[in-house]
């Protein structure tokens, strides 16, 4: 096939999502929902194991004194602390800092009451630890330090969060699995009432010799195109529709989540790849059948 | 060029179409093939086409045995024929110039032979000044002869015509088989289904008659003005 050939079998495929546009519309629409769901499952997907990562690969373990601690009290605890085996490094974290962590989740005035007499946090001192593998022992050791009321265990952190990561994850899955099918599905559908309403043209193209390629060539293109049209959108409403979850899911807790910058190129060449070959793959399934047909059994399908 | 043995073929209805046909047609042959309407004259057509295929039998069309031609070279024994169909199969949102492009691009023809080779055609069958004309802006005559342009646009082997005289007043169609004996002349094998008999007298050629699927007779037909000398 020469290249002016390739040119108009493309053109016909765009062409041809114009003249069924309620339908074209239709399943971009379809699909926009599929990748745009498909997509917030591999998101969060995506945060969880982040979020897994970052809390289970940190060996900072933070260490609260008990109440009645003064200022300078805590610093020699610190110190004591220091001196213990495995631990390479400690910070001290005054009650006045600790609060200012919550200074933009609370409402000012009651923040306004719990800084200074009114704080209710500990001191704490930030310990990190040279092995984790001797984060018990160490642990235990710490609780020995006169003053030192509780450690925050962060393996149990991580635990529950990778047994959430693993939720998400196959939640994700089949949340995938079912609506790529469903775009299959939905494309192949299309693609399958444009060669319906093509029949004709399809049956003449292959009494005059045309070969199974070229006419199966257009209604790829459409399927395909119809994907990345898909895509691109999707990849567009994505950004805001992440920076709507992300204000909603940090309004009820402070979850440190992906920045979408950091993602963004991914995802959006996740979601037209994705779109382009579900279209594509959504086409071919219909067109294999109907190729085989012919004459008359062409025209009356 | 077209052989047929002990071709049968039977539809998944039931219907005998075709019963036992052996015949032999030579390249560059001009011939008419009549029978009434349901004999399975365009099931004999569509067996060569390979629209459709034997129950039993065997059909060899350019030397390939059709039974035996796998599917992705269909295409290419297509295009040793030009096929009129007997419904002519015109696209009703091209025009008269674009259904006839439409033949040459879908086997990949080159935009600037199109061009070129669309007027030409489209001036063979007269119809030079419908170009830009829907078909159902056209009589059913001249639509005919759109499905003989886009039949012989892509200058094949052999010409297949099912009942090219169907919708069309004795003198067009006189025209029309007049054309067609001028592209033989040419060397182009020729097959036209007809059930007009008069036609067939005005020109000296074989003529297969089918009757009930099973050929009756196989002769040349002799023109009357000549009978009469015999
Ligand atoms: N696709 C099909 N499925 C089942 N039966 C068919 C099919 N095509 C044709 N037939 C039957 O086969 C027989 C021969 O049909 P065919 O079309 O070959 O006749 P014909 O000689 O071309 O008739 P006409 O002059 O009316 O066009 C008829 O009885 C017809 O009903
Ligand atoms: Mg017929």
């Amino acid at each position: 096939m020469n290249l002016s050939g390739l040119g108009y079998l493309l053109k016909e495929g765009i062409k041809s999502i114009w003249t069924n546009r309620m339908m074209s519309i239709a399943s971009v629409g379809v699909l926009i929902s599929c990748l745009l769901l498909t997509g917030a499952a591999s998101l969060l997907s995506l945060n969880v194991s982040n979020a897994v990562d970052k809390i289970g690969g940190t060996n900072v373990t933070r260490v609260f004194l008990s109440m009645d601690v003064l200022d300078d009290e805590a610093r020699y605890i610190e110190e004591d602390i220091k001196r213990i085996d495995n631990v390479v490094k400690t910070e001290f974290v005054s009650k006045d800092e600790a609060i200012k962590d919550y200074q933009e989740s609370l409402r000012e005035d009651i923040f306004n009451q719990l800084i200074g007499e009114g704080n209710p946090l500990p001191h704490a001192v930030d310990v990190t630890m040279e092995d984790l593998a001797q984060y018990d022992r160490t642990v235990e050791n710490i609780m020995k330090v006169q003053g030192v009321e509780s450690v925050r265990d962060t393996r149990e952190i991580a635990e529950k969060l990778t047994s959430l990561q693993k939720l998400v994850n196959t939640m994700s899955f089949w949340i995938i699995l079912a609506l790529t099918l469903v775009s299959v599905f939905i494309i192949s559908n299309t693609i399958r009432m444009t060669m319906y309403a093509r029949r004709f043209e399809i049956s003449i193209m292959k009494s005059v010799g045309a070969t199974d390629t070229f006419v199966r060539i257009p209604f790829i293109v459409e399927g395909m195109t119809i994907g990345a049209i898909s895509g691109i959108t999707t990849s567009v409403l994505m950004v805001f529709l992440y920076d709507a979850i992300m204000k909603s899911v940090q309004s009820i807790a402070k979850f440190e989540l992906l920045n979408y910058s950091e993602v963004a190129v991914f995802v959006s060449i996740a979601f037209v790849g994705a779109g382009v070959i579900i279209g594509a793959l959504g086409s071919m399934l219909s067109i294999g059948r109907y190729l085989r047909k012919e004459g008359n059994e062409l025209l009356g399908w | 060029m077209i052989e047929f043995r002990n071709v049968s073929k039977v539809y998944h209805t039931g219907t005998h179409a075709l019963n036992q046909v052996s015949l032999i047609i030579e390249k560059g042959e001009f011939v008419f093939i009549v029978g009434s309407s349901g004999a399975g004259k365009s099931t004999f057509l569509k067996l060569i086409m390979r629209e459709e295929t034997p129950t039993s039998g065997s059909i060899i069309v350019n030397d390939i045995q059709l039974e035996k031609l796998k599917r992705r070279k269909v295409p290419m024994l297509r295009r040793s024929m030009g096929i009129v169909f007997q419904d002519f199969r015109l696209i009703d949102k091209m025009t008269v110039y674009e259904n006839v492009a439409f033949a040459m691009r879908a086997v990949g023809a080159r935009p600037r032979a199109i061009k070129k080779r669309v007027p030409y055609i489209l001036e063979l069958v007269g119809l030079e000044n419908k170009a830009e004309n829907y078909p159902s802006e056209l009589s059913g005559g001249e639509q005919q002869r759109v499905a003989l342009a886009r039949a012989l646009v892509n200058n094949p082997q052999m010409i297949i015509a099912d009942e090219p005289t169907g919708n069309v007043d004795p003198e067009m169609s006189y025209e029309i088989i007049e054309l067609l004996h001028e592209i033989n002349k040419r060397g182009t094998t020729v097959l036209i289904v007809t059930h007009e008999h008069n036609l067939v007298h005005s020109f000296n050629s074989r003529c297969i008659t089918i009757d009930k699927g099973v050929v009756v007779e196989d002769a040349m037909e002799i023109k009357p003005s000549e009978g009469g000398q015999v």
